[in-house]
């Protein structure tokens, strides 16, 4: 798109013929003010009309084939899963070593099953802000650090090696399980694992090795899973762990006690490994419950807004809704729900929908007013916790290695006793046998069917073939609008012959033409490596103790404007000789402006799409209407009236706190906003090493910058 | 004024270049970061240093340096940069010695590159405010200097072979330097005719023949003795090895035959990974004639214009060459770009877009496994499509330069005269 502009500007000129793609791009360019209208409400249309273009979920993986054998889980295994649900909650009541006692209670019921056991130990790694780790590969540099004895957990893994297959490929159940405070759900769900388990050691269908891993989720479930995830793909030939046990001497103590305890049985205190993993299931169960019906939730967000292969959730969802009879339920934004004019536009498209089936019965594409709504506040939520970059669960610990995991989490309708116990271990076992043994089925990797998309529904979700539509279209204007300004703003400074600039032999006089953006792409870089700098200087704000997060923040602010200014006095300097001998100055600082803007979402929408698209939503119109006041003060009619409004309270939004608090205060009520809580959210971002961050520092803050210097811009 | 513009400059210069030799220190204060050594775009498995210090073993262990196929470079290479792959110093990163002294060859190329361009716009300058001026340069000298050059050139990556013509079409201008005045780079031979003729001047006699054998035989001669010079040297040092053919084989035919379907910016990789074996030689021989058929035309339209003939030239081969990297590019943007370019902030964008794109691409199709090979190739095809926008545009540009030089050559006169 952008280089119509220099093709138009080559028009000026008469030349006889004008190919017809130039002209199509110089009747956009000239209407651009049009187009970026017509462009921007479409996309933002498009971007509401995504639920009624949802499309259905389908298998598209025929290997799966979900539900095709019936379910081998009978009453014997869930009697045991039962007699393991028993024991646990009876260790409960002994002190201090009960952590290590269930543990082993849980060891013991997979050796008897007849599985391979093993340990494994680790110290939770704090998150810690790694500048450069966003792009890396996972397994680069791991600092290890040495942690006291007193801070560790206990990982416990079972493994069925597979009677069918050769040991290269494994699935993986995980079950958190805090054995200090442990709740009946975490019990029961261990309780659905182990009856699960038990079934598949004695299947003969099985061909993927099955790991049962009970995650300790005393120092969170996200650092226990990841932790057993970096011991298990990158097998470190160093004797770091030796050397641990030996500084830890009660530790070695107690793994001494069970080895001697479970002799000649297949309890190993080494790292076990089987093949590569295909798939990985999180099972949790929820305590308490509001719902009507049984119901399963699907967490399935990883970092930086991944997804897992959407046959994943395509297969657990068939298994719960048409075998199992359970409710499946993905995340919603539940304050949406309420909101009238999304009631009142679901209406609308309904009715367009009944008008356009009345003139053709082939045109099915309504959907009623309150499942819009629904899939409104399901995209959102989707949107949201992609857009965050935080995962949503320990399932995104495995996205890190390329496995597809998801979460499932069961609540039951009623307060879990004895009596519904067994029908929820029935159930659940059902289901986790019913994914396992399609996934068993599976020849290749998940790879059939989509990594990116939006979930409306559970069983509806949006490609990214439609969702790029509403992107596209937001930030269309972009390229248009920087190729018109650019035009106008290189021909209104007069047809002076570049040659004459030329002879001079001051080079500093020669302003040719096609390059006099260079001094505003010099001083939008110059704003873009300060971007760089504030999102570096969180790094070393964390280096200084006790400090609350109010301080930590006011602390950033000031460097942030101490750096801006020196930065601005060592390499601005020579500029602004230049600048102010450009009278259309702010017309090229905006035109470089929008293009990196479009740059950098562009780039943003393939790393994370719901960023770039929440991020386009606040900047583009901000980058858009930008123009210095003072001109439009000059005018003083209602269309500059109006624009200086529409600036003012874009300026004041598109900061990035003043957008976090505004969110925040939607969300949850402005009473209890407070400073300091930018801060936390900040650190939670790039403790999670999420690309929001850097999109926020290096992409929104720096065209927020550069947008306001333009507003207050001397012409 | 005038001084105190003049120190500015330089003294920007100066700020640039220790700006920029930052910049690399701190690239290489993070190796395991970046993993720079390893991304598709900076290394190639020509010039991967990997590679090299994998070569360097080989012969160390007196075993073939192009065994396993994993060097493919010069075997003069190996005895020259070979022993700092191992040196190491403690506490710092690895291959620091041999970071610093890519370096210090980057700056001074740098350096030269500079130079040769503030000799050019002299010249330019020169020839533009008086045609008549005469400047000395005195080429003759350099003629042993350029068929180094050249030979070390083409030796290391074959495709800087192409670069004789303009090469050759310096040194025809050099000696009608010596008689006219002409720059290196200037416009055509054909306009300081018409300047001549209109002045009144009769300087037919004056003129040169447009085309001396001397200056061609003695570059050959010396081309021809650095050849043969390093081929000996090669052939020294692979004598246990299998000899030179063993070393055409692999680093000229690896050049040649596109063995190496690692992704890269290039466009090849891809071509070749997905064309039947069947057709395989055909493809090849077209991308290859491809730039060969490129070299005679340009040369024709360019031929006042050496050094803007070798940017060209350089352009189209680091589009077409089997194993590109940024470097190449690097090297052209470099050379020269033509003041009064169309599309010249489109173009800047594309660049910047495409370096930011393609390094997330890769790592969306290699690390999170969610893109797949499309993803990367379809960055490169853009880099390939924006690098035919600068060479078309440069080009266009440069012709239409001169169309301006001559209007305002020819039509001064007249207006002096009415």
């Amino acid at each position: 798109m952008a280089e119509t502009k220099e093709k138009s500007h080559s028009d000026e000129k008469p030349k006889p013929r004008v190919r017809p793609i130039v002209r199509l791009g110089i009747f956009l360019v000239s209407h651009s003010f049009l187009v970026s209208v017509v462009c921007f409400t479409s996309g933002v249309l498009a971007l509401f009309l995504l639920p009624v273009l949802a499309k259905n979920t389908y298998i598209s993986e025929n290997a799966l084939m979900p539900g095709s054998a019936s379910p081998m889980l009978s009453n014997h295994h869930v009697s045991d899963g039962n007699r393991l649900v028993k024991d646990l909650t009876n260790s409960n009541l002994k002190s201090s070593e009960t952590g290590i006692e269930s543990h082993k209670i849980i060891a013991k019921y997979m050796l008897d099953v007849g599985a391979e056991v093993s340990f494994h130990k680790f110290h939770p790694q704090m998150n810690q802000f790694h500048p450069l780790h966003f792009f890396s590969s996972p397994d680069s540099g791991k600092i290890q650090e040495n942690c006291s004895c007193s801070s560790y957990g206990i990982n416990t893994v079972g493994i069925i090696r597979a009677p069918r297959g050769d040991g290269k490929e494994a699935i993986v159940l995980v079950t958190p399980y805090n054995a200090l405070t442990s709740s009946f759900g975490e019990v029961l769900s261990l309780g659905i694992a182990y009856s699960v388990f038990s079934l598949l050691t004695q299947v003969t269908w099985l061909a993927k090795d099955i790991i049962w891993l009970v995650v300790d989720s005393q120092f969170g479930e996200y650092a226990a899973v990841s932790a057993w995830l970096r011991e298990y793909q990158t097998p470190k030939f160093s004797s770091h762990s030796t050397l641990n046990a030996e500084m830890c001497p009660d530790i070695n103590y107690l793994f001494e006690i069970k080895v001697h305890s479970m002799a000649g049985s297949k309890f190993s205190n080494s790292f076990r490994r089987a093949g590569t993993m295909t798939a990985a299931l999180v099972l949790k169960v929820r305590d308490q419950s509001e719902q009507f019906d049984d119901t399963v939730s699907i967490y399935a967000e990883a970092s930086n807004g991944q997804m897992p292969n959407l046959d994943l959730i395509n297969v657990v969802n068939y298994l719960a809704v048409h075998r199992q009879g359970l409710r499946v339920n993905v995340e919603k934004l539940w304050s949406l729900l309420n909101s009238g004019w999304l009631k009142s536009l679901g209406e609308i498209f309904e009715s367009l929908a009944t008008i356009a089936k009345s003139l053709n019965p082939k045109f099915k594409f309504g959907i009623p007013a309150t499942e819009y709504v629904e899939g409104i506040a399901t995209l959102a939520s989707s949107l949201y916790y992609q857009a965050l970059g935080v995962p949503t669960g320990p399932h995104g610990a495995f996205r890190d290695y390329q496995v597809d995991a998801i979460t499932l989490e069961i609540s039951p309708k009623f307060s879990l006793d004895k009596v519904w116990c067994s029908d929820i271990l029935l159930r659940g076992g059902r289901l986790i046998e019913g994914v396992i043994r399609s996934v068993n089925n599976l020849l290749e990797k998940f790879h059939q069917s989509f990594f990116l998309y939006l979930l409306t529904s559970p069983s509806k979700f949006v490609s990214v073939g439609v969702y790029m539509i509403a992107f596209a279209l937001l930030i269309a204007p972009l390229p248009m609008v920087a190729a018109s300004l650019y035009v106008d703003a290189n021909s209104s400074k007069g047809d002076s012959s570049f040659l004459f600039a030329i002879t001079d032999t001051d080079e500093h006089g020669i302003t040719i033409r096609s390059w006099r953006w260079l001094n505003s792409a010099k001083s939008v870089f110059i704003v873009h490596l300060w971007g760089a700098i504030v999102s570096l200087l969180p790094y070393f704000i964390c280096q200084i103790p006790d400090c609350s997060p109010t301080t930590s923040f006011m602390i950033w602010v000031l460097l942030s404007i101490l750096s801006l200014l020196i930065l601005n006095l060592v390499l601005a300097s020579p500029l602004a000789c230049v600048k102010a001998s450009q009278e259309k100055e702010w017309a090229l600082v905006k035109s470089v402006t929008i293009s990196s803007v479009f740059i950098g979402l562009g780039l943003m929408s393939v790393i994370n799409f719901a960023t770039a698209e929440i991020g386009a939503l606040l900047m583009v119109p901000m980058c858009l209407l930008a123009r210095p006041l003072k001109l439009d003060v000059r005018v003083g009619t209602l269309r500059s009236c109006c624009r200086i409004i529409c600036n003012l309270v874009l300026g004041h939004i598109a900061f990035p706190p003043a957008a976090f608090f505004l969110f925040k205060g939607m969300l949850d009520g402005f009473g209890s906003a407070n400073v300091g809580d930018f801060w936390m959210w900040v650190e939670s971002l790039w403790a999670w090493n999420s690309a929001t961050y850097l999109f926020i520092g290096m992409v929104q803050l720096p065209c927020w910058v550069l947008c306001v210097s333009i507003l207050f811009h001397s012409c | 004024m005038e001084k105190l513009k003049k120190k500015i400059r330089s003294f920007s210069f100066w700020n640039w270049v220790i700006a920029s030799i930052i910049f690399r220190l701190i690239l290489i204060y993070f190796p395991k970061n970046l993993n720079l050594c390893s991304r598709p775009e900076v290394s190639t498995p020509l010039t991967s240093f990997r590679r090299l210090a994998e070569g360097y073993w080989l012969k160390q262990s007196s075993m073939s340096p192009y065994a396993g196929s994993m060097y493919h470079g010069s075997p003069l290479l190996l005895s020259l940069l070979g022993p700092l792959t191992v040196k190491r110093i403690e506490g710092q990163p690895n291959h620091l010695l041999y970071s610093l002294v890519s370096v210090i060859a980057d700056v001074v190329s740098a350096m030269l590159i500079r130079a040769t361009g503030q000799n050019l716009q002299v010249a330019y300058f020169g020839t533009l405010k008086s045609l008549d001026l005469v400047k000395q340069i005195e080429l003759s000298g350099l003629v042993p200097l350029a068929a180094f050059g050249w030979v070390i050139a083409t030796h290391l990556s074959l495709y800087p072979a192409i670069l004789i013509i303009p090469v050759h079409l310096s040194f025809v201008l050099a000696i009608c330097d010596l008689l006219l005045g002409y720059g290196p780079d200037a416009p055509p031979r054909k306009l300081f005719l018409q300047r001549h003729q209109q002045k009144g001047l009769s300087s037919q006699s004056k003129l040169p023949p447009g085309f001396s054998w001397g200056s061609i035989i003695h570059f050959a001669f010396w081309a021809l003795l650095w050849s043969v010079y390093v081929l000996v040297l090669c052939g020294i040092s692979l004598k246990q090895f299998g000899g030179l053919w063993e070393m055409f084989k692999s680093t000229y035919g690896f050049i040649l035959t596109v063995e190496d379907l690692s992704p890269n910016v290039g466009v090849l990789w891809y071509f070749f990974a997905e064309v039947f074996e069947f057709f395989r030689n055909f493809f090849l021989i077209v991308f290859h004639v491809n730039i060969l058929f490129m070299i005679l035309p340009l040369a024709i339209r360019l031929h006042h214009r050496p050094c803007y003939l070798a940017f060209v030239y350089v352009a189209i081969c680091s589009m077409l060459k089997s194993y590109p990297s940024v470097g190449d590019s690097a090297l052209y943007l470099a050379l020269s770009l033509p003041s009064d370019m169309q599309f010249s902030l489109f173009l800047f964008c594309g660049y910047v877009g495409v370096s930011l794109l393609s390094p997330v691409m890769h790592n969306l199709w290699i690390w999170r496994g969610t893109g797949n090979a499309n993803f990367y190739f379809a960055t490169a095809m853009v880099y390939a499509c924006l690098q035919i926008v600068l060479v078309v545009e440069g080009v266009s540009a440069m012709l239409n330069h001169d169309r301006k030089l001559r209007s305002l050559i020819l039509d001064k006169p007249r207006d002096a005269k009415s």
